[in-house]
């Protein structure tokens, strides 16, 4: 047994905590929120010059061939700054289902790579929950109709990945954006980033459109989601721990009754419970990313129990951390509640803690 | 990184494991089968086992006797134990004094104490707590004076476990008193049968005998029994306490008593409580990994430091939210009492079986929280020392 990183994996870690302090500051980030694209291409080219956008991908696709534990490293950094470029969407989500898929998506994977486009997963559904193995989208003698809801980043995909149905089976295919029929509303999510509903109205299919088929189709989808899942628990581990030591800052600062309100016992016991369920969630985040690395028999299990931990811890750190800072915690310009607003969305996403708690008991 | 146990590790697991199969006392290990409780004889016949293979100082340095395990090892050793339902290794000798003397003991106590501790020959208690000192410990008013070759002690310790059973007991007395209330305490060690010492029993809550309280009057010390130097002793009690606190978490018997609950619980629960079992164990494995995060940390080379303070608090928050769970799974079947007017194991009343020690263990485990620095003193160190508040 050994839990320490790599040199590599330092280095990349400290590559992408550099950037976030200089190139990611809060006011930064604000700015970039409210310009319409709701991201960032400069940032989004920074990242394709440090090689990010390689990370996940295949040698024989042109990537690095990281894994679990170097996107667990970059989305626990991303996690710290509340970074809201669409990382986890079009290099994550949708690169891994481009990336392993038995048709050639290399020319499209370069794309991604080089940062020129986005690609965006459409696989949840108004009536799906988180139940996305049985899509009502269907493709029917090379016509794909349907509705996908949350499909996040929808705005500025190239393309979509969309999970359907033939009657008998699931496909998952590759659909251009501005297709015929491919139509969409963008929103806002309340946590600074991008979704929309995208609809598909009799949209031409072709054979070689089709990424997965069947069981393939649905192992694929399974795998996308944990992926994705992994690296939403280390970006929340990333917002607690950032979370924990903005808060004691704050109350080291701040003045009440004439002394810093760190001094008052009660308060430092609600950061000590903070600090400890960052920490015992890091606990299984770094489990998780080895059992999967491993892949170990136990390594879903495993997942489903960090998710189901981060639902609550995050909920709780991230509830305390603006009580702690008063009616700054609830204003706007602070950070904090920003914390707050993405540790939520997190735990809604792939499944919630309710959702991880059963998984858990039935895997 | 890598997540697995190496190849050594796993032989050393399996080395563990025969001479669990083979040498743990037979007669102990099936009263700890049965749940009956085990006689002082009971426990120093098992800590004589370990002895013989040569493991009794399993976390001691070669040069003292010890075993000069790595911490992943220890761990490794543990979790056998609690799986084959070992009894715990008596912490008093091997845990606390020992450590003490032979990193502050002069070579004669080494010489001394040290054998007989790795061979339980000497069964220890630990003088701490005192009536008007829990929490501040340092406030302890026990008081030891020089005079010619002896320190004349006078006062009184309390929740001192299994001090009906000790041979020897290691106390922290004010040698002083000093404007800074910890700079006048020193490290004593002092034998039982010394006259002017007294111990009664304390009954807590589950109806057990485990905890005394020991009077001094005018009890005969040798100076040669000092730890260390006078007024240091506030050094060695912290150095000791940071040592009790690693491994209070409990895991491995935790992970056992799960395994069990689930066992005995099947099909008699409902979904709620169910639903809560899971909700532990996935803490019970976030602990688990903090354990082993701070094992390979002092594998590294780090001392154990305010982290031990987490998995004191998250441990014992585990340990007893487990016993409740317990209580809730048998229902109205934890009511019988066992012992005096209750029940004995010649009168078992009706119900599933785990339902009668569900309480006790459960009344008895709100110590937890309590001892070896209650988890509100364990908040104020990672306070202090990681928060810096």
């Amino acid at each position: 047994m050994n839990l320490n990183y790599s040199d590599e994996q330092l280095m990349l870690q400290e590559q992408i905590a550099k950037f976030c302090s200089a190139d990611y500051s809060f006011d930064k980030r604000e700015k970039i929120i409210a310009n319409s694209l709701g991201h960032s291409i400069e940032i989004w080219n920074q990242f394709a010059e440090l090689g990010w956008l390689a990370l996940p991908f295949s040698e024989k696709n042109g990537g690095l061939d990281f894994g679990p534990i170097e996107l667990s490293i970059l989305f626990e950094e991303f996690g710290k700054a509340l970074v809201v470029e669409p990382y986890l969407s079009t290099v994550v989500m949708s690169g891994y289902l481009l990336d392993n898929s038995s048709v050639d998506s290399s020319a499209l994977i370069e794309e991604i790579i080089s940062g020129t486009t986005h690609v965006s997963t459409a696989y949840v559904e108004a009536n799906s929950g988180y139940d996305y193995l049985n899509p009502q989208t269907q493709i029917l003698n090379g016509k794909l109709n349907g509705n996908k809801s949350i499909v996040l980043n929808a705005k500025h995909a190239k393309y979509f990945i969309v999970s359907a149905s033939d009657n008998s089976e699931m496909l998952i295919a590759l659909v251009a954006a501005d297709a015929a029929g491919v139509s969409f509303n963008s929103f806002r999510t309340f946590d600074g980033q991008t979704c929309g509903d995208v609809s598909f109205e009799n949209v031409d299919i072709s054979e070689n459109a089709i990424l997965f088929k069947g069981d393939e189709a649905i192992a694929a989808l399974n795998e996308m989601i944990n992926y994705a899942t992994l690296c939403v628990s280390a970006e929340a581990v990333g917002c607690m721990s950032e979370t924990v030591k903005k808060t004691v800052e704050y109350t080291k600062e701040r003045q009440q009754f004439g002394v810093p309100i760190s001094s008052f016992q009660v308060l430092q016991h609600r950061m000590v419970e903070m600090f400890m369920e960052a920490e015992i969630s890091k606990s299984l985040l770094i489990k998780s990313m080895l059992q999967l690395n491993s892949k170990d028999p136990n390594a879903l299990k495993t997942l489903s129990s960090l998710k189901a931990q981060i639902g609550k811890s995050g909920k709780f750190v991230g509830q305390e951390a603006v009580q702690l800072h008063g009616g700054m915690g609830v204003s706007n310009e602070m950070s904090i509640g920003h914390y707050l607003k993405r540790l939520t969305a997190i735990d809604s996403q792939f499944g919630n803690r309710s959702y991880h708690i059963k998984k858990f008991m039935h895997l | 990184m890598d997540i697995n146990f190496s190849k050594e590790d796993l032989a050393f697991r399996q080395e563990v494991k025969d001479f669990l199969a083979n040498k743990y006392p037979k007669h102990v290990k099936e009263k700890q089968e049965k749940g009956i409780s085990l006689t002082k004889q009971d426990m120093i016949d098992w800590h004589k086992s370990l002895y013989e293979q040569g493991w009794a100082g399993y976390n001691w340095p070669v040069e003292y006797g010890g075993t000069g395990w790595s911490p992943i090892q220890i761990y490794i050793f543990q979790n056998e134990l609690a799986h084959a339902q070992c009894p715990t290794i008596l912490p008093f000798g091997l845990n606390m004094v020992g450590p003490v003397i032979y990193t502050f003991g002069s070579q004669e106590q080494k010489d001394k104490y040290l054998p007989d501790i790795l061979q339980f020959n000497t069964w220890w208690c630990q003088g701490y707590s005192e009536p008007g000192s829990g929490s501040d410990l340092a406030s302890l008013k026990t008081k030891a004076v020089k005079e010619g070759d002896y320190y004349i002690v006078n006062g009184s310790k309390t929740w001192t476990t299994l001090a009906q059973n000790a041979d020897w007991i290691f106390c922290l007395v004010r040698t002083e008193t000093t404007q800074k209330k910890q700079e006048g305490i020193s490290f004593l060690l002092i034998d039982m049968k010394t006259p002017g010492i007294e111990v009664k029993p304390i009954i807590t809550i589950d109806g057990d005998h485990e905890v005394n309280s020991v009077f001094f009057t005018d009890v005969k010390v040798p100076v040669e029994n000092l730890i260390g130097e006078e007024g240091q002793g506030w050094t060695y009690a912290k150095f000791l306490l940071m040592h009790e606190r690693f491994g209070i978490a409990g895991v491995p018997n935790q992970i056992f008593s799960l395994k069990k609950l689930k066992e005995i619980t099947k099909g008699r629960i409902d979904d709620d409580l169910q639903r809560e079992i899971a909700e532990y164990e996935i803490e019970l494995n976030a602990l688990e990994f903090t354990e082993l995060r701070s094992l390979a940390a002092l594998a590294n080379g780090s001392h154990p430091g305010a982290e031990s303070s987490i998995l004191k608090i998250k441990g014992t928050e585990l340990q007893q939210w487990l016993t409740d769970i317990y209580v809730r799974s048998a229902g109205q079947y934890i009511l019988p009492y066992e012992g005096p007017d209750g029940f004995d194991s010649n009168s078992v009343p009706s119900g599933p079986e785990y339902s009668h020690t569900a309480v006790s263990r459960y009344l008895n485990f709100r110590k937890t929280s309590i001892y070896g620095g209650s988890n509100e003193i364990q908040k104020n160190i990672i306070a202090k020392a990681i928060l810096g508040v």
